[in-house]
């Protein structure tokens, strides 16, 4: 048995509620919709420019690039950390990127890198653990927050933009969008087709932080202590 | 832990936080942070009031239909291998947590922050069988390894100072850095590191359940959730059972209060949304995820007139703009929840008995109501709890009753009451010097301690416009 | 147009040069001013301290007293805003909710009536000094008069008003909070007349008489040489 107690949790509730059991409940019709104002009707270019600006609030480097300066800009931000160790999501984005290349490249100049693969199982997490930087793509890009949002699945592991110190979002122009709320939209119209979410949305604004001591923000706790997003033209 | 923490008096609690310099040092400087972050993320939003609208609107859609939206949750987590399991009370989840660990043998479990485990007392459940329990939000591992209450929702160890965390540091964990923020919080990231990759269970709380995918969701900024998440091989998530929304669309609303009037972010770090078990072919996430559901009280709630109160999101809002706690402090309260919405909410879950004075520590100056980003009517709240524990449970004091009733007499006959305006000057004549009373008698007292009070004029305004319309019918 | 003065209790006894203010400020905008003398205490001392019941007499009886009236106005924002919440408090006994209904419809608050009702922005007034403005709780979140103090204070020749810092924190009156949690309302109104220190005003201006001895009381208590006064006082000033 999956589901402990509930018949009798639920019945309390609706019981306190003075009606029987609801099993069916009509989609609300709320009276205002503030969240579909924001940004509409901005242009690709303007999503840009919000998320440029937003990226100096949330302590996070900005580049821009194409297909063909992709791996010089990532080269320079892994250089500028001496990361000597990468763990980047798989999948077949990298094939269009050209990032496959990049990284065979890297591997010839003596850098580790680790392409996730579900074949090599856990290992992978200490590696990542290990690594001093984590490269992803990023699924949905909320201009408004300048907020990742990763889709984790078999390709994107979960540690991946997580455990490095550095976080490295590789943003194709074409997933931006306003704000958490087209985000929504996607997902919830993906459940509604019977096509289940992703087991970690994760929406990643950021390297970590905390203001747990005498409210002094302090970067990277947990999670990643550098982040950087370069925006990709053309992908 | 429980709900009530400490044993002292309403009335120590309180002097103990007044006396405190360090702390509300600490308290009125967050406050200003607060305040200037959630109104200029609201400005910056533009229309917050009809967010906020929205926002109520949808806790409040969701609270009348909640068995419905729990049923349809358990659905989802159920299909996407996920064990769910409904407690009555704190007892019953944590045994079910208990038993958990004893399937897995677990003997080390990390946890994210979490307001409703503090509640049942999860943590010493687990220790009592032979776990051990660690907290990984920065400020929860401080309170855990100094074994302090939380004294705020957001920001728990708010009371607590930097020499004071080195301290704890040094004592308990072998630190040997100095008092800066940043080493002490790179320890943390490295005490702790060893603890996510170690575990054997990782607990988390939930600020919002999604109905229509299963999904649990969890705000943070440290990125402790996605950790305890992403490493241990069995995640259980534990949530009161207010804390869900109906879809993705209202999940993203929430959030979007709830971070901007927490801490004035359009959005923290790290919002993951997490829906049962890792899928075929992915690597890390857990392989077992249970569900646990807590009533505890919060069923007695519906159906009330207290019902929105189960609205909250646990932004701290109203507890960074109540000018109570600004001088009192959290640990004042007596209670996991303090504030306005702990004075609220800790009666209604814990009872009247341990908690009849918190309705009254509130000006009903209604800052919480405005800050509110639910609109939940909190000062109103307080004023019912007030008539609920005169009328209905009979515990104000003799002298009030005794009070009141005059009160009620005075102020229902008009003779009564102005004879007390001719009387009131030559009455407290013997305490006025200078038209001003420094000492007053009885229930004056409380006021004269630290404020003069005016002495009642030799002549009161009735009287005088009496006089004037006599004057004036007899020119 | 007929108006009800709705003196409140603080004024009537503590205060009542406020209430001879108000009068003639009312007056010299062409309003007949009348005293209903069966008026008593609005009834919020009982009603926040939980004594419902005991509120409900004093409700009733300011209900009668101003039964006939066409306008209630009132030196108080707080007292004001007890009177619009007595049909909610009166919801069990629908013939009185009906009568406390129709006094919602005719009461104000004095400013609110002023830029409201008698669409005055200048009231004409001359105050020579310098004087920060404390806009009581009530009067603003729950009353919801927020401008009209403001917009006639600024009107006002030769006043000069200095902004309060943290203006919008409650200075710790509460009513009965004031004697139950003296401790904490000491701290409240200490730091308080600390910001109203900071402005180096002459006076303190504000708009509610309970608020207004608080904080005086606590600045005569710490020798601090600032005149109290309400609004009423300064708007009638020639």
């Amino acid at each position: 048995m999956t589901i402990h107690h509930r018949e009798s949790f639920l019945e309390g509730l609706a019981d306190q509620l003075g009606r029987p059991r609801k099993t069916t409940v009509e989609p609300p019709a709320y009276s205002v919709k503030p969240q579909e104002r924001v940004l509409a009707g901005a242009s690709p270019d303007e999503l840009v420019d919000v998320l440029e600006k937003q990226c100096e609030f949330i302590h996070t480097s900005f580049e821009k690039a194409t297909v063909e300066t992709l791996p010089q800009t990532i080269r320079a931000i892994l250089n500028g950390n001496d990361v000597t160790r990468v763990v980047a999501a798989g999948g077949p984005r990298n094939q269009v990127s050209g990032m496959d290349q990049f990284y065979d490249q890297l591997r010839t100049e003596g850098l580790e890198v680790l392409v996730w693969d579900e074949q090599q199982g856990r290992e992978q997490v200490t590696f990542a653990e290990k690594a001093g930087a984590g490269i992803v793509f990023s699924d949905l890009t909320l201009a408004e927050s300048g907020t990742v949002t990763l889709f984790n699945d078999r390709y994107n592991g979960r540690s991946i933009s997580l455990l490095p110190e550095t976080f490295i979002a590789i943003i194709p122009k074409s997933t931006l969008v306003p704000r958490m709320t087209q985000a929504a939209r996607l997902i919830h119209s993906q459940e509604a087709k019977g096509n289940p979410v992703s087991s970690c949305v994760s929406f990643v604004t950021g390297p970590s932080n905390s203001a747990d001591i005498e409210m002094n923000l302090i970067v990277g706790v947990h999670g990643p202590v550098k982040a950087a997003y370069i925006v990709v033209g053309d992908l | 832990m429980s709900i009530k923490i400490g044993t002292k008096t309403y009335a120590d609690r309180i002097q103990d936080g007044i006396d405190n310099t360090f702390m509300r040092q600490a308290v009125s400087s967050a406050q200003g942070r607060f305040r200037t972050g959630r109104l200029s993320a609201a400005e910056e939003l533009g229309d917050w009031e009809e967010w906020r609208t929205l926002g109520s609107e949808i806790r409040q859609h969701t609270m009348e239909n909640l068995d419905y939206y729990l049923h349809q949750l358990s659905e989802q987590v159920e299909k996407r291998g996920g064990t769910v399991f409904f407690a009555k009370t704190a007892e019953e989840a944590n045994e079910y947590v208990q038993k958990i660990a004893r399937e897995k043998e677990a003997k080390k479990i990390v946890k994210s922050k979490s307001m409703v485990t503090e509640e049942i007392g999860l943590n010493e459940a687990l220790q009592e069988s032979g776990c051990e329990v660690v907290e990984s939000d920065l400020g929860e591992w401080i309170l855990q390894l100094d074994e302090d209450p939380p004294s705020h929702i957001v920001t728990p160890a708010l009371h607590k100072n930097r020499e004071q965390i080195r301290k704890t540091f040094v004592e308990k964990k072998g630190y040997t850095g100095s008092d800066q923020p940043e080493e002490l919080a790179a320890f943390a990231r490295e005490q702790l590191r060893k603890d996510f990759l170690s575990a054997d269970i990782g607990v988390t709380g939930c600020n919002f359940a999604v109905a229509e995918s299963g999904a649990v969701t969890l705000v943070t900024n440290e990125g402790n959730a996605r950790m305890v998440t992403a490493l241990p091989d069995t995640q259980i998530s534990v949530m009161g059972m207010e804390r869900i929304v109906p879809t993705w669309q209202d999940l993203e609303v929430v959030v979007s209060l709830l971070t901007r009037a927490a801490v004035g972010q359009k959005l923290t770090s790290y919002i993951t949304a997490l829906t049962g078990t890792k899928l075929e072919g992915e690597v890390d996430g857990p392989e077992d995820f249970h569900l646990v559901v807590v009533d505890n009280g919060r069923s007695k709630i519906l159906g009330t007139e207290f019902q929105s109160a189960l609205h909250c999101i646990r932004c701290a809002a109203c507890i960074n703009v109540c000018p109570v706690y600004r001088h009192v402090g959290g640990h004042s309260y007596g209670s996991i929840y303090p504030g306005p919405i702990g004075a609220v909410l800790t009666p209604l879950l814990d009872g009247y008995e341990d908690h009849k004075d918190l309705p009254y520590a509130s000006t009903l100056c209604g800052a919480c109501t405005e800050a509110c980003p639910v609109k939940i009517p909190l000062h109103e709240q307080l004023i019912r709890h007030r008539e609920i524990i005169i009328e209905r449970e009979h515990m104000g004091s003799k002298a009030e009753a005794v009070m009141m009733k005059g009160y009620a007499k005075w102020a229902s006959h008009s003779a009564a009451y102005k004879l007390s305006t001719k009387m009131a000057h030559t009455a407290l004549s013997p305490w006025t010097t200078d038209d001003y009373i420094e000492k007053g008698p009885g229930p004056l007292k409380g006021w004269t301690d630290s404020r003069d009070f005016p002495a009642p004029a030799k002549q009161s305004f009735r009287s005088w416009y009496k006089q004037r319309e006599k004057r004036r019918s007899n020119e | 147009m007929k108006v009800s003065l709705f003196i409140t209790c603080l004024c009537d006894t503590l205060t009542p040069d406020v209430g001879k203010d108000t009068v003639q400020l009312l007056e010299r905008f062409g309003c007949e001013v009348d005293f209903p003398a069966g008026q008593t205490c609005c009834g919020q001392p009982a009603y926040n301290s939980g004594y419902v019941q005991e509120s409900k007499q004093a409700m009733k009886q300011m209900i009668r007293a101003f039964e006939s009236s066409e306008y209630v106005v009132g030196p108080s924002g707080s007292c004001v805003h007890m009177m619009k919440e007595y049909p909610k408090v009166l919801r069990d006994e629908p013939k009185w909710q009906a009568r406390a209904e129709e006094l919602v419809g005719k009461t104000y608050e004095l400013t609110q009536f002023l830029v409201e009702v008698l669409d005055v922005k200048d009231v004409g007034s001359t105050f020579k000094g310098t004087a920060t403005y404390h806009p009581s709780c009530h009067m603003t979140r729950l009353l919801g008069v927020t401008d009209a103090p403001r917009i006639l204070l600024d009107h006002v020749k030769g006043l000069e008003i200095i902004d309060l810092p943290l203006k919008e924190d409650c200075c710790g009156f509460g009513g009965t909070f004031a004697v139950k949690n003296a401790a904490v309302s000491e701290q409240m109104v200490h730091e308080k007349a600390e910001h109203i220190g900071e402005t180096k005003a002459e006076y303190l201006i504000g708009g509610d008489m309970g608020c207004l001895m608080n904080m005086g009381g606590r600045m005569r208590r710490n020798d601090q040489d600032v005149k109290v006064l309400h609004i009423a006082q300064v708007l009638n000033s020639q």
